[in-house]
């Protein structure tokens, strides 16, 4: 085990009010590990995340990196975990290739093997960018320098704050291949993030964490089942005005534009394909998809239920 | 990995990460403390030989204080808020390894602007120069004295407020500080207050090394450095290392 939180809380107080931004946390990270934090603007998740480096000091509970705690031995914290911190890096004159290697040396010293860094950078289709100066970079491309930064050399703890944030779609997914592969080595990784739908894929566990605390906690499938096993149907209607009448085991019907959305149990998938096939022949409709509850409704089903909970 | 070359990653980090900013402050440097020699030789006139000479002393402190009190704390006030400083704080080395490297970067680019406006001052006044062997442990002493107070302050102070302290330092130390010119022409209150600031020291010491056939400094302006200098860093560590 990399890493294991226990029980902790930390709360916040300003003009004599007191938020808690992490109330009674528990989970742990095992080696080779992509581990997902979820959650809104201000759930608690970055508190969380400076705790485990040693940043802020948890109210109550216990932080066990390696089985050391952080609170007694914060350096060895510090060369335990590797971080992508969630505002951008400023490089200044620094241009990718020197801030990446600089890096790589001061955690690996001298066995550092630059060869490392062109692997990367060719890995992030960065190569371009290897020798601009950073104030000369796009916001995506020093996101990714930050990125690289932070696994040119991983701790056994890699912690990445929403390391897509202005990244075009293509090197996203070489990135997620990136993380894939620090994980396949044997490094554990923490992915905070708000974007659900890139988390489902990239994650082997999550916890979606709402007003500091836990909402699920588990494998993306033990979360979606946490909430419901319905598939979900998406029609493209012809045109916004059709009407179409739907079968009656259409569960929470919603239209959007020419856009049609319901779910539904999936032992049902059959007969509504035959439906929708004659809709397509009648004309009605243009294309459509069927496919499984993502971690987004689930992640929507369990913020909702929440607020709910909350007015 | 040893102190020594987590040192030298980090140091060459925060340099090049500054480069384009050092060159141009080691030209201001220059151009300030060439302007004090010069300048001030205008506001007095006819100033005599003792005159130029406590300014010409006089401009290196006021550099050095510019570099310590003024400049490094704009640095960590704009590193403070756009998290590069708690970037920092997850790096695997020694916190005070981020500040030694800063220091002597704090310090390097003073140097040029001392030399080159010594020199000038030199050649074109000529006002009694006398290096004693005490020049480099002197302005070491004042820059780390300089460089640990604007730690301190800019590390305890939120950015704006240690702005507004470095602008009111600057003030200060050139119009109200014993730097340019004798302790005794200030009001007691001043001078009690100089006593117990660093300037004064720092001040005097430069000059009993610049031209040491002519001043002195004492056993107390010595032990004030030393007192500001450890106040200024300690401050500076217990921030960086405090949760």
């Amino acid at each position: 085990m990399i890493l294991n939180v226990e029980n902790v809380t930390k709360a916040f107080s300003s003009r004599g009010k007191e938020k808690i931004a992490n109330d009674h946390l528990s989970f742990t990270i095992n080696e080779g590990e992509v581990f997902g934090l979820l959650g809104q603007n201000g759930a608690g998740k970055t508190t969380l995340v400076n705790q485990i480096l040693g940043l802020l000091t948890p109210d109550h509970g216990e932080i066990l990196l390696l089985g050391k705690s952080v609170l007694k031995a914060p350096a060895h914290a510090r060369s335990i975990c590797s971080v992508q911190p969630q505002s951008q890096v400023p490089l200044g004159s620094l241009t990718p290739k020197q801030a990446v290697t600089l890096m790589g040396k001061m955690r690996a010293g001298k066995g550092f093997n630059p060869k490392r860094v062109d692997e990367l950078f060719e890995a992030l289709d960065m190569t371009e960018w290897a020798n601009v100066e950073g104030v000369k970079l796009s916001g995506g491309a020093q996101r990714l320098t930050a990125f690289c930064m932070a696994v040119v050399v991983p701790g056994q703890l890699v912690i990445l704050d929403e390391p897509t944030n202005d990244v075009d779609p293509v090197r996203r997914r070489y990135l997620w291949q990136v993380v894939r592969s620090l994980a396949d080595q044997g490094t554990a990784v923490i992915l905070v993030t708000h974007n659900v739908l890139e988390a489902e894929k990239a994650v082997d566990r999550l916890a979606i964490i709402s007003h500091g605390k836990f909402l699920a906690q588990g494998t993306p499938r033990e979360v979606k089942g946490s909430v419901s096993n319905k598939v979900r149907i998406e029609l493209s209607l012809v045109n916004e005005i059709e009407e179409v009448s739907v079968p009656d085991w259409a569960h929470s019907l919603r239209r959007n534009g020419s856009r049609l959305l319901f779910s539904m149990d999936p032992s049902r998938i059959s007969p509504t394909i035959d439906w929708i096939t004659d809709q397509v022949d009648g004309g009605l409709v243009v294309d459509y998809s069927i496919s499984p509850t993502t971690i987004e409704d689930a992640y929507i089903a369990l913020n909702s239920k929440k607020t709910e909970g909350v007015s | 990995m040893n102190g020594l070359s987590a040192y030298k990653y980090v140091f060459q980090i925060q340099f090049f990460r500054n480069a384009g900013f050092l060159i141009f402050m080691t030209l201001i440097q220059i151009l300030i403390s060439i302007g004090i020699v010069i300048g001030f030789t205008y506001m007095i006139p006819s100033p005599d030989t003792d005159t130029i000479l406590f300014l010409t002393t006089g401009a290196p402190t006021i550099i050095l204080i510019f570099s310590g009190l003024v400049i490094l704390p704009q640095q960590i006030g704009s590193a403070k808020s756009d998290g590069y400083l708690n970037f920092m704080r997850t790096w695997p080395v020694n916190r005070s390894v981020i500040l030694g490297a800063d220091t002597i970067l704090g310090l390097l680019i003073t140097i040029p602007g001392i030399v080159v406006s010594t020199i000038v001052a030199h050649l074109m006044f000529n006002p009694g120069y006398d290096l004693s062997w005490t020049v480099v442990p002197a302005l070491l002493m004042i820059a780390l004295t300089s460089i640990g107070v604007g730690y301190g302050f800019s590390y305890l102070l939120s950015p704006v407020a240690s702005l507004s302290v470095s602008q009111i330092v600057v003030f200060f130390s050139l119009m109200f500080s014993p730097v340019n010119y004798p302790m005794d022409r200030l009001p007691e209150w001043l001078q009690a207050l100089h006593e117990f600031l660093p300037i004064y020291s720092m001040a005097e010491v430069m000059r009993a090394s610049l031209a040491a056939s002519t001043f002195d400094a004492s056993l107390g302006n010595y032990i004030n450095l030393l007192i500001w200098c450890i106040l200024g860093y300690g401050g500076a560590i217990f921030i960086l290392n405090k949760r």
